[in-house]
Protein backbone atom coordinates (compact mmCIF):
# COMPACT_ATOMS: atom_id res chain seq x y z
CA UNK A 1 0.00 0.00 0.00
CA UNK A 2 1.59 3.18 -1.16
CA UNK A 3 1.08 6.29 1.52
CA UNK A 4 -0.19 9.63 -0.58
CA UNK A 5 -0.53 11.53 2.45
CA UNK A 6 2.90 13.88 1.60
CA UNK A 7 4.54 15.53 4.18
CA UNK A 8 2.34 18.09 5.33
CA UNK A 9 2.98 16.10 8.97
CA UNK A 10 6.17 17.85 8.98
CA UNK A 11 4.57 20.79 8.86
CA UNK A 12 1.73 20.00 11.44
CA UNK A 13 4.69 18.46 13.86
CA UNK A 14 6.43 21.85 13.50
CA UNK A 15 3.61 23.80 14.89
CA UNK A 16 2.63 21.54 17.08
CA UNK A 17 6.13 22.10 19.00
CA UNK A 18 6.32 25.64 18.16
CA UNK A 19 3.19 25.74 20.17
CA UNK A 20 4.52 23.84 23.27
CA UNK A 21 7.80 25.96 23.13
CA UNK A 22 5.73 28.94 23.76
CA UNK A 23 3.19 27.68 25.93
CA UNK A 24 6.35 26.37 27.97
CA UNK A 25 8.21 29.57 27.86
CA UNK A 26 5.09 32.07 28.61
CA UNK A 27 2.87 29.99 31.03
CA UNK A 28 4.53 27.17 32.66
CA UNK A 29 7.96 28.79 33.37
CA UNK A 30 8.84 32.35 32.37
CA UNK A 31 10.52 32.44 35.93
CA UNK A 32 13.97 31.58 34.09
CA UNK A 33 13.67 34.88 32.22
CA UNK A 34 11.84 36.82 34.71
CA UNK A 35 14.59 38.61 36.42
CA UNK A 36 15.23 40.70 32.98
CA UNK A 37 12.03 42.47 33.41
CA UNK A 38 11.20 43.37 37.06
CA UNK A 39 12.70 46.54 36.72
CA UNK A 40 11.67 49.59 38.56
CA UNK A 41 9.32 50.34 36.17
CA UNK A 42 7.03 47.08 35.96
CA UNK A 43 5.92 48.52 39.54
CA UNK A 44 2.67 48.99 40.04
CA UNK A 45 1.50 52.34 40.45
CA UNK A 46 1.28 52.83 44.04
CA UNK A 47 4.84 51.26 43.86
CA UNK A 48 6.19 53.29 42.07
CA UNK A 49 5.44 55.94 44.15
CA UNK A 50 6.87 54.52 47.03
CA UNK A 51 10.02 53.62 44.88
CA UNK A 52 9.98 57.57 44.26
CA UNK A 53 9.39 58.96 47.52
CA UNK A 54 12.02 56.41 48.72
CA UNK A 55 14.52 58.23 45.66
CA UNK A 56 13.61 61.46 47.18
CA UNK A 57 14.40 60.67 50.74
CA UNK A 58 17.82 59.26 49.24
CA UNK A 59 18.27 62.29 47.81
CA UNK A 60 17.63 64.99 50.84
CA UNK A 61 19.65 62.64 52.52
CA UNK A 62 23.06 62.44 50.74
CA UNK A 63 22.39 65.46 48.22
CA UNK A 64 23.77 63.17 45.78
CA UNK A 65 21.32 63.83 42.29
CA UNK A 66 23.44 62.03 40.02
CA UNK A 67 22.57 59.37 41.70
CA UNK A 68 18.52 60.01 42.72
CA UNK A 69 19.05 61.05 38.48
CA UNK A 70 19.97 57.12 37.50
CA UNK A 71 17.67 56.22 40.15
CA UNK A 72 14.52 57.50 39.05
CA UNK A 73 15.46 56.71 35.08
CA UNK A 74 14.86 53.40 36.65
CA UNK A 75 11.28 54.09 37.02
CA UNK A 76 10.72 54.96 33.00
CA UNK A 77 8.70 58.15 33.89
CA UNK A 78 8.06 60.71 30.60
CA UNK A 79 8.61 63.47 32.73
CA UNK A 80 10.45 63.09 35.55
CA UNK A 81 10.26 66.21 36.98
CA UNK A 82 6.52 66.71 36.92
CA UNK A 83 5.96 63.05 37.93
CA UNK A 84 7.99 64.32 41.27
CA UNK A 85 5.97 67.25 41.22
CA UNK A 86 2.49 65.80 40.84
CA UNK A 87 3.50 63.08 43.82
CA UNK A 88 4.53 65.62 45.93
CA UNK A 89 1.13 67.59 45.04
CA UNK A 90 -0.63 64.52 45.94
CA UNK A 91 1.39 64.02 49.36
CA UNK A 92 0.74 67.50 50.26
CA UNK A 93 -3.39 66.85 49.51
CA UNK A 94 -3.80 63.71 51.61
CA UNK A 95 -1.55 65.80 54.36
CA UNK A 96 -0.08 62.77 55.94
CA UNK A 97 3.49 63.63 55.11
CA UNK A 98 4.45 66.76 54.49
CA UNK A 99 8.32 65.79 54.66
CA UNK A 100 7.55 63.31 52.15
CA UNK A 101 5.84 65.71 50.04
CA UNK A 102 9.10 68.11 50.75
CA UNK A 103 11.49 65.59 49.80
CA UNK A 104 10.37 65.01 46.43
CA UNK A 105 9.46 68.76 45.79
CA UNK A 106 13.17 69.53 46.45
CA UNK A 107 14.36 66.88 44.35
CA UNK A 108 12.11 68.07 41.67
CA UNK A 109 13.55 71.91 41.78
CA UNK A 110 17.18 70.42 41.70
CA UNK A 111 16.08 68.72 38.51
CA UNK A 112 14.30 71.06 37.20
CA UNK A 113 17.14 73.29 38.01
CA UNK A 114 20.13 70.84 36.76
CA UNK A 115 22.31 71.22 40.12
CA UNK A 116 22.48 70.35 43.57
CA UNK A 117 22.87 73.23 45.69
CA UNK A 118 19.76 72.29 47.92
CA UNK A 119 20.52 69.76 49.94
CA UNK A 120 24.51 69.44 51.47
CA UNK A 121 26.14 66.37 50.21
CA UNK A 122 27.65 64.13 52.93
CA UNK A 123 27.87 61.51 50.64
CA UNK A 124 30.53 62.53 47.42
CA UNK A 125 30.60 59.48 46.10
CA UNK A 126 29.04 58.76 43.02
CA UNK A 127 30.91 56.11 41.99
CA UNK A 128 29.16 54.72 44.82
CA UNK A 129 25.65 54.00 43.50
CA UNK A 130 25.21 50.53 42.17
CA UNK A 131 22.98 52.19 38.81
CA UNK A 132 25.80 53.84 38.03
CA UNK A 133 27.89 50.57 37.18
CA UNK A 134 27.87 48.86 34.32
CA UNK A 135 25.03 46.35 34.49
CA UNK A 136 22.74 48.73 35.08
CA UNK A 137 21.06 51.74 33.17
CA UNK A 138 23.06 54.49 32.30
CA UNK A 139 21.52 58.45 32.23
CA UNK A 140 21.15 58.68 28.76
CA UNK A 141 19.01 62.23 28.64
CA UNK A 142 19.45 65.16 30.30
CA UNK A 143 16.85 67.02 32.22
CA UNK A 144 16.71 70.58 31.44
CA UNK A 145 14.05 73.21 33.22
CA UNK A 146 12.61 74.66 29.70
CA UNK A 147 11.32 77.58 29.44
CA UNK A 148 7.19 77.24 29.24
CA UNK A 149 6.01 80.66 28.33
CA UNK A 150 2.89 81.48 29.19
CA UNK A 151 0.79 84.55 28.87
CA UNK A 152 -2.19 85.60 31.15
CA UNK A 153 -4.28 88.45 31.06
CA UNK A 154 -3.64 90.60 34.22
CA UNK A 155 -6.84 92.66 35.65
CA UNK A 156 -6.52 95.26 38.43
CA UNK A 157 -7.15 94.12 41.71
CA UNK A 158 -10.74 94.43 43.30
CA UNK A 159 -12.39 93.56 40.33
CA UNK A 160 -16.31 92.98 39.81
CA UNK A 161 -17.22 89.60 39.99
CA UNK A 162 -18.21 89.56 36.48
CA UNK A 163 -15.43 92.02 34.80
CA UNK A 164 -16.06 91.68 30.99
CA UNK A 165 -13.18 93.88 30.41
CA UNK A 166 -10.95 91.26 29.05
CA UNK A 167 -8.52 93.86 28.04
CA UNK A 168 -5.43 92.94 28.54
CA UNK A 169 -3.87 95.96 30.88
CA UNK A 170 -0.41 94.37 31.17
CA UNK A 171 0.96 91.08 30.37
CA UNK A 172 3.10 89.11 32.19
CA UNK A 173 5.33 86.20 30.73
CA UNK A 174 7.01 83.71 32.76
CA UNK A 175 10.29 82.41 31.91
CA UNK A 176 11.95 79.80 33.90
CA UNK A 177 15.83 79.76 33.91
CA UNK A 178 17.55 77.48 35.55
CA UNK A 179 19.21 80.21 38.27
CA UNK A 180 20.97 78.69 41.22
CA UNK A 181 19.49 79.22 44.12
CA UNK A 182 20.56 81.62 46.41
CA UNK A 183 21.02 79.47 50.12
CA UNK A 184 22.12 75.56 50.12
CA UNK A 185 18.98 74.47 53.24
CA UNK A 186 15.95 72.91 52.22
CA UNK A 187 14.61 74.90 54.68
CA UNK A 188 13.51 78.40 54.93
CA UNK A 189 15.85 80.97 55.48
CA UNK A 190 15.40 83.33 58.35
CA UNK A 191 15.58 87.24 57.17
CA UNK A 192 13.24 89.77 56.45
CA UNK A 193 9.67 89.05 56.01
CA UNK A 194 8.20 88.94 52.45
CA UNK A 195 5.90 92.18 51.26
CA UNK A 196 3.20 91.92 48.69
CA UNK A 197 4.55 93.41 45.50
CA UNK A 198 1.76 93.00 43.28
CA UNK A 199 -2.11 91.80 43.93
CA UNK A 200 -3.38 91.32 40.85
CA UNK A 201 -7.05 89.26 39.28
CA UNK A 202 -5.99 87.14 36.71
CA UNK A 203 -8.33 86.21 33.75
CA UNK A 204 -7.00 83.58 31.95
CA UNK A 205 -9.20 80.84 29.99
CA UNK A 206 -5.94 78.18 30.38
CA UNK A 207 -6.50 78.48 34.53
CA UNK A 208 -8.84 75.67 35.64
CA UNK A 209 -10.79 76.80 38.65
CA UNK A 210 -10.17 79.79 40.88
CA UNK A 211 -6.61 79.67 42.27
CA UNK A 212 -4.39 81.57 44.41
CA UNK A 213 -0.68 81.69 42.41
CA UNK A 214 1.58 83.08 44.47
CA UNK A 215 5.32 83.86 43.19
CA UNK A 216 7.98 84.45 45.50
CA UNK A 217 10.91 86.44 44.67
CA UNK A 218 13.64 88.12 46.50
CA UNK A 219 14.80 91.52 46.19
CA UNK A 220 16.55 90.83 42.86
CA UNK A 221 13.61 89.14 41.35
CA UNK A 222 14.55 85.84 41.70
CA UNK A 223 12.37 83.50 42.41
CA UNK A 224 12.71 81.64 46.03
CA UNK A 225 11.49 78.28 46.03
CA UNK A 226 10.39 76.11 49.03
CA UNK A 227 9.18 78.96 50.40
CA UNK A 228 5.35 78.19 52.78
CA UNK A 229 2.12 79.81 52.23
CA UNK A 230 -0.38 80.15 54.80
CA UNK A 231 -3.94 80.07 53.74
CA UNK A 232 -6.37 81.04 56.30
CA UNK A 233 -10.34 80.71 56.28
CA UNK A 234 -12.89 81.07 58.64
CA UNK A 235 -13.27 77.35 58.80
CA UNK A 236 -9.33 76.45 58.98
CA UNK A 237 -6.19 77.27 57.15
CA UNK A 238 -4.02 74.88 55.13
CA UNK A 239 -0.09 75.31 54.34
CA UNK A 240 1.84 75.04 50.55
CA UNK A 241 5.02 75.59 49.57
CA UNK A 242 6.88 77.34 46.28
CA UNK A 243 8.66 75.08 43.66
CA UNK A 244 6.23 72.02 43.53
CA UNK A 245 5.12 72.96 40.00
CA UNK A 246 9.03 73.78 38.63
CA UNK A 247 8.13 73.51 35.11
CA UNK A 248 5.87 76.98 35.64
CA UNK A 249 8.77 78.94 38.04
CA UNK A 250 10.62 77.69 40.95
CA UNK A 251 9.04 80.43 43.02
CA UNK A 252 5.19 79.74 42.31
CA UNK A 253 2.55 77.80 43.97
CA UNK A 254 -1.17 77.82 43.61
CA UNK A 255 -4.02 76.92 45.63
CA UNK A 256 -7.29 76.47 44.41
CA UNK A 257 -10.09 78.11 46.41
CA UNK A 258 -13.76 77.03 46.81
CA UNK A 259 -16.20 79.29 45.79
CA UNK A 260 -18.12 81.83 48.32
CA UNK A 261 -14.96 81.64 50.80
CA UNK A 262 -12.99 84.25 52.56
CA UNK A 263 -9.19 83.40 52.25
CA UNK A 264 -6.40 85.16 53.86
CA UNK A 265 -2.81 84.81 52.64
CA UNK A 266 0.40 85.25 53.64
CA UNK A 267 4.45 84.11 53.58
CA UNK A 268 5.55 81.98 56.74
CA UNK A 269 7.82 83.50 59.09
CA UNK A 270 5.59 86.69 59.31
CA UNK A 271 5.06 89.41 56.60
CA UNK A 272 2.67 90.98 54.87
CA UNK A 273 -1.15 89.19 54.84
CA UNK A 274 -3.35 89.83 51.96
CA UNK A 275 -6.97 89.92 53.13
CA UNK A 276 -10.40 89.35 51.45
CA UNK A 277 -8.87 86.69 48.93
CA UNK A 278 -12.06 85.36 47.17
CA UNK A 279 -13.20 83.42 44.00
CA UNK A 280 -14.24 85.83 41.41
CA UNK A 281 -15.88 85.20 38.05
CA UNK A 282 -14.39 86.76 34.17
CA UNK A 283 -16.39 86.19 31.31
CA UNK A 284 -15.61 85.88 27.74
CA UNK A 285 -16.54 88.43 25.15
CA UNK A 286 -19.01 85.42 24.13
CA UNK A 287 -20.78 85.14 27.33
CA UNK A 288 -18.90 82.37 28.28
CA UNK A 289 -17.98 83.20 32.16
CA UNK A 290 -15.24 81.31 33.93
CA UNK A 291 -12.90 81.35 37.06
CA UNK A 292 -10.47 83.92 37.40
CA UNK A 293 -7.58 83.65 39.86
CA UNK A 294 -5.52 85.83 42.37
CA UNK A 295 -1.92 86.11 41.41
CA UNK A 296 0.14 87.44 44.25
CA UNK A 297 3.75 88.62 43.91
CA UNK A 298 5.47 88.51 47.46
CA UNK A 299 8.80 90.08 47.93
CA UNK A 300 11.91 89.59 50.29
CA UNK A 301 13.52 93.11 50.60
CA UNK B 1 8.31 4.17 11.04
CA UNK B 2 10.28 6.77 9.09
CA UNK B 3 7.81 8.92 9.37
CA UNK B 4 6.87 9.48 13.35
CA UNK B 5 11.03 9.67 13.64
CA UNK B 6 10.74 12.64 11.15
CA UNK B 7 7.43 13.94 12.93
CA UNK B 8 9.08 14.05 16.46
CA UNK B 9 12.48 15.90 14.89
CA UNK B 10 10.11 18.84 13.88
CA UNK B 11 8.31 19.05 16.99
CA UNK B 12 11.75 18.98 18.67
CA UNK B 13 12.47 21.67 16.15
CA UNK B 14 9.47 23.60 16.77
CA UNK B 15 9.92 23.43 20.71
CA UNK B 16 13.14 24.51 19.66
CA UNK B 17 12.03 27.48 18.16
CA UNK B 18 9.19 28.51 20.42
CA UNK B 19 11.32 28.32 23.53
CA UNK B 20 13.75 30.28 21.71
CA UNK B 21 11.08 33.17 20.73
CA UNK B 22 9.09 33.18 24.11
CA UNK B 23 12.30 33.19 26.38
CA UNK B 24 14.59 35.23 24.19
CA UNK B 25 13.15 37.29 21.38
CA UNK B 26 10.07 37.96 23.13
CA UNK B 27 9.99 37.19 26.57
CA UNK B 28 7.08 37.70 29.23
CA UNK B 29 7.21 41.10 30.29
CA UNK B 30 5.87 41.65 33.89
CA UNK B 31 3.77 44.73 34.57
CA UNK B 32 2.11 45.90 38.01
CA UNK B 33 4.27 43.89 39.95
CA UNK B 34 5.62 44.30 43.29
CA UNK B 35 9.09 45.45 44.63
CA UNK B 36 9.34 41.95 46.34
CA UNK B 37 9.70 41.07 42.59
CA UNK B 38 12.31 43.06 41.76
CA UNK B 39 15.50 41.39 40.37
CA UNK B 40 17.58 41.57 43.20
CA UNK B 41 19.65 44.03 42.46
CA UNK B 42 17.13 46.64 42.13
CA UNK B 43 16.16 45.29 45.97
CA UNK B 44 19.67 45.87 46.87
CA UNK B 45 19.83 49.49 45.92
CA UNK B 46 16.33 50.03 47.41
CA UNK B 47 18.07 48.94 50.97
CA UNK B 48 20.76 50.99 49.68
CA UNK B 49 18.19 54.08 49.74
CA UNK B 50 16.44 53.29 53.14
CA UNK B 51 19.97 52.95 54.94
CA UNK B 52 20.70 56.55 53.25
CA UNK B 53 17.24 57.74 54.55
CA UNK B 54 17.84 56.26 57.95
CA UNK B 55 21.42 57.97 58.31
CA UNK B 56 19.85 61.19 58.11
CA UNK B 57 16.40 60.53 59.86
CA UNK B 58 17.54 57.86 62.58
CA UNK B 59 13.89 56.67 62.14
CA UNK B 60 14.65 52.63 62.84
CA UNK B 61 10.76 52.03 62.38
CA UNK B 62 10.47 53.99 59.58
CA UNK B 63 13.29 52.17 58.07
CA UNK B 64 11.81 48.72 58.96
CA UNK B 65 8.13 49.91 57.36
CA UNK B 66 10.08 51.21 54.23
CA UNK B 67 11.78 47.58 53.96
CA UNK B 68 8.62 45.59 54.80
CA UNK B 69 7.92 46.11 50.97
CA UNK B 70 10.31 44.10 50.00
CA UNK B 71 8.49 40.34 51.70
CA UNK B 72 7.99 39.04 54.79
CA UNK B 73 11.53 38.53 55.81
CA UNK B 74 12.69 40.23 58.78
CA UNK B 75 14.12 43.85 58.16
CA UNK B 76 17.50 42.69 59.74
CA UNK B 77 17.63 39.51 57.38
CA UNK B 78 16.91 41.45 53.95
CA UNK B 79 19.25 44.20 55.07
CA UNK B 80 22.07 40.89 55.43
CA UNK B 81 20.63 40.02 51.80
CA UNK B 82 21.09 43.19 50.65
CA UNK B 83 24.77 43.31 52.26
CA UNK B 84 25.91 39.59 50.14
CA UNK B 85 24.91 40.90 46.62
CA UNK B 86 26.58 44.67 47.64
CA UNK B 87 29.55 42.88 48.18
CA UNK B 88 29.71 41.01 45.19
CA UNK B 89 28.62 43.96 42.69
CA UNK B 90 30.42 45.36 44.57
CA UNK B 91 29.29 48.38 45.68
CA UNK B 92 31.30 51.65 46.77
CA UNK B 93 32.50 50.87 51.11
CA UNK B 94 30.84 53.60 51.76
CA UNK B 95 27.73 52.27 50.73
CA UNK B 96 28.22 48.96 52.77
CA UNK B 97 29.37 50.43 55.64
CA UNK B 98 25.93 52.15 55.44
CA UNK B 99 24.07 48.74 54.91
CA UNK B 100 26.12 47.58 57.70
CA UNK B 101 25.13 50.12 60.39
CA UNK B 102 21.68 49.66 59.50
CA UNK B 103 22.22 45.94 59.48
CA UNK B 104 23.29 46.26 63.03
CA UNK B 105 20.56 48.49 64.08
CA UNK B 106 18.60 45.74 63.27
CA UNK B 107 19.95 43.25 65.58
CA UNK B 108 18.67 44.83 68.66
CA UNK B 109 15.37 45.96 66.88
CA UNK B 110 12.28 44.72 67.99
CA UNK B 111 9.25 45.43 66.24
CA UNK B 112 6.85 48.37 67.79
CA UNK B 113 3.11 47.59 67.63
CA UNK B 114 1.76 51.06 68.10
CA UNK B 115 3.79 52.27 64.55
CA UNK B 116 1.84 52.37 61.58
CA UNK B 117 1.90 49.65 59.33
CA UNK B 118 2.69 50.04 55.32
Amino acid sequence: MRDERGHWYLLTGFVIGIVLGLVYAWLISPQQYQDRDTSPASLQPEFKDQYRAMIASAYVATGNLPRAEARLELLDDDDVVRALAEQAQRTLGEGNSPLQAQALGLLAVALGQGESALIPTSIPNETAAPDQTSNTPQITNTITATPDESTSEIAPANPSPLSTDLTPQATRTSNITATPLPTRTPTITPGSPFVLQENNFVCDTKITGPLIQIIAENSSGQQLSNREIIVTWEEGEDYFFTGLKPEIGPGYADFLMSPGVVYEVRMAGGGQTVPDITPAECETQSGRRYWGSWLLVFSRP
Amino acid sequence: MRRWIWFFIVVLLGVGFGLTYGWVINPVKYVDTTPAKLRSDYQTDYVLMVAEAYQAEGDLDLAARRLAVLGDSPPAEIVRQAMILAAQIPYADSDQELLSILASEFQTWSPNPGAPQP
